[in-house]
């Protein structure tokens, strides 16, 4: 079964704009010039249900806007999206029982209130009885490793304790899709590693289909096998890892790993130089932008 | 229905205790916010107990019905402000992209919204309203009366609120505007609607609504008329739904955001 399903996705946005200086303030108190700004432009994909599925693209690509169109944050100004079968214009409230989000740079959590009480708050908002959200948080914290700082208030805790606490949160109804969107953003490489984990055991464990959002690579080789880039509002490759590695590198899918981070490519002269996944994506946006 | 009802007031509660074990993290400031509250209230009553010394009323109101104005008005700014202070806030939310955490919450998106902060100072002040109307003594029954003009009045207050600070899904910076008309609300309702005629009597009845969250609940506390209490409870009712119906018409623009923030 399709987790999401996503047609035709377009979002515009009217940005004003102003020239430079008191002059360019006058101007536009008088004339303002309002600009349209088409943040996403007729995308379509779908997710299997249980995939790990990176989206990824440059700032600005229309990355943040498609993943808060597919949770019912915005509404799409034109084609149609379903997650789980719901539609998020038409059923926010229905959907938000089946996902779960993580933003990596907004906080959910109460600061100046312990995890505990911040997931007792969640379990009442996803209509948990008391019970069930104690069983969850019991089975969450033991999985997470939460013991040590789930009575410690969220405004003490370190950024990967934080954020460990985030993804906690989002799980405690047990969603059938997880979105995370920037989820490693300023953490340390060790605690990077111990949430692309966490991230891989829900999956594994609860077969909960990940749609990631993140600039760094290390979470897109880690964690998914499919791969969509988007650029200026529209896909520009949608691939599985292996494949854009094998594609780019002209290699064989068999000799390359993705998690190698290293493979060889042959130069112009013939010789066998390090070459990423990281800088195939690079090349990748800026061909489009070239384009 | 009745269960969505259910774990709908469950959440909201939830939250007013929460917002309120925030608060109470820093004792000290707690207090002295409600103190200081009821402290700040108490220095106007003494202002027109000098004033009413010189001259018999103010536009028709004595001491009793000044005392009940500044109770009436302190108790539903109050309570709106325990009860619904985000709405305060509410242009702010909007235009800085704040919405998103309630619009993920599978719960009434503005429910939660309004019910997801308390100005803790606000307790001074309903407590202080609450005070002031006892000192007055106006009987069990007007008691009961003036607790639902109490509930009228902050829903009108919340309302007010809620209809200026939506109309920032279309016009930005209209959290001066929804700041400004909702103090003006508060400035004018503690004087005696006697001393404004004509147009200013006209736009403080209807668009600074200072005589339906006050003035007629204070006509009545001296003297009933089931005609003014249906008009009020009419102008609260068309007021709520009008702001309700605002607000959203206008989440369909909700343009989010991607400032770094924090729930605090």
């Amino acid at each position: 079964m399709q987790a999401i399903r996503v047609e035709n996705l377009s979002k515009t946005f009217r940005v004003k704009r102003k020239e430079k200086g008191m002059r360019g303030s006058i101007k536009a108190f008088i004339h303002p010039r309002i600009e349209e700004i088409q943040a996403v432009n007729g995308v379509s994909f779908s997710v299997e249900e249980g995939e790990m599925l990176a989206f990824i693209g440059p700032n600005g690509a229309g990355k943040s806007t498609t993943i808060k169109m597919l949770t019912g944050i915005l509404y799409p100004d034109g084609g149609r999206v379903e997650v789980m079968g719901i539609d998020p214009t038409k059923k926010r409230r229905q959907l938000a029982y089946e996902i779960g989000t993580v933003f990596g740079q907004k906080e959910q959590l109460w600061t100046h209130l312990t995890p505990y009480d911040n997931f007792r708050f969640f379990g009442a908002i996803y209509d948990l009885s008391e019970e069930e959200t104690e069983a969850r948080i019991g089975e969450l914290a033991e999985r997470f490793g939460l013991a040590a700082f789930i009575d410690t208030p969220v405004r003490n805790l370190s950024l990967g304790q934080r954020i460990r606490c985030e993804i906690v949160a989002s799980l405690i109804h047990k969603p059938k899709v997880l979105f995370l969107d920037e989820p490693t953003i300023g953490l340390d490489p060790v605690v990077k590693e111990n949430v692309r984990e966490l991230i891989r055991q829900m999956n594994r464990e609860e077969h909960t289909t990940i749609f990631l959002t993140s600039h760094d690579v290390g979470d897109i080789e880690k964690l998914c096998r499919r791969i969509i880039i988007v650029n200026a509002g529209q896909i520009v490759q949608d691939d599985s890892v292996e494949h854009l590695v094998s594609h780019y590198l002209d290699k064989s899918p068999a000799n390359m790993q993705a998690q190698d981070r290293a493979c060889a490519v042959k130069t112009g002269n013939g010789e066998a130089q390090a070459r990423t996944l990281e800088e195939i994506i690079v090349d990748i946006y800026k061909s489009k932008e070239d384009s | 229905m009745l269960t969505a009802v259910k774990n709908q007031m469950r959440v909201c509660l939830l939250s007013v205790k929460y917002n309120i074990m925030r608060e109470m993290v820093n004792k000290v400031t707690f207090l002295t916010n409600i103190c200081f509250m009821l402290l700040n209230n108490a220095t106007f009553l003494v202002q027109w107990i000098i004033l009413l010394r010189l001259r018999e009323d103010v536009g028709g109101y004595t001491m009793r019905e000044i005392m009940l104005l500044w109770g009436l008005t302190a108790t539903s700014f109050g309570l709106s402000h325990i009860l619904f202070a985000r709405v305060f806030s509410l242009s702010e939310l909007i235009i800085k992209g704040k919405l998103d955490s309630f619009l993920v919450q599978p719960k009434n998106v503005l429910v939660s919204v309004l019910t997801s902060s308390t100005d803790i100072s606000a307790i001074g002040d309903f407590l202080y309203g609450v005070v002031i109307v006892c000192i007055c003594r106006p009987g069990v029954g007007g008691f009961f009366l003036f607790l639902l003009f109490a509930v009228t009045g902050a829903v009108i207050f919340t309302s007010f609120a809620l209809l200026l600070g939506s109309l920032s899904f279309w016009f930005v910076r209209m959290d001066m505007v929804q700041d400004q008309m909702v103090m003006n609300i508060v400035s004018f309702a503690t004087y005696p609607d006697g001393i404004f005629n004509g147009v200013t009597r006209f736009l403080l009845y209807f668009v600074i609504p200072a005589g339906m969250t006050v003035w007629h609940p204070v006509h009545m506390l001296v003297r009933f008329e089931a005609g003014m209490l249906f008009t009020v409870l009419g102008y609260a009712g068309g007021l709520t739904a009008l702001a309700v119906a605002v607000f959203y018409k206008g989440l369909k623009r909700y343009a989010s955001g991607n400032l770094m923030e924090a729930r605090l």
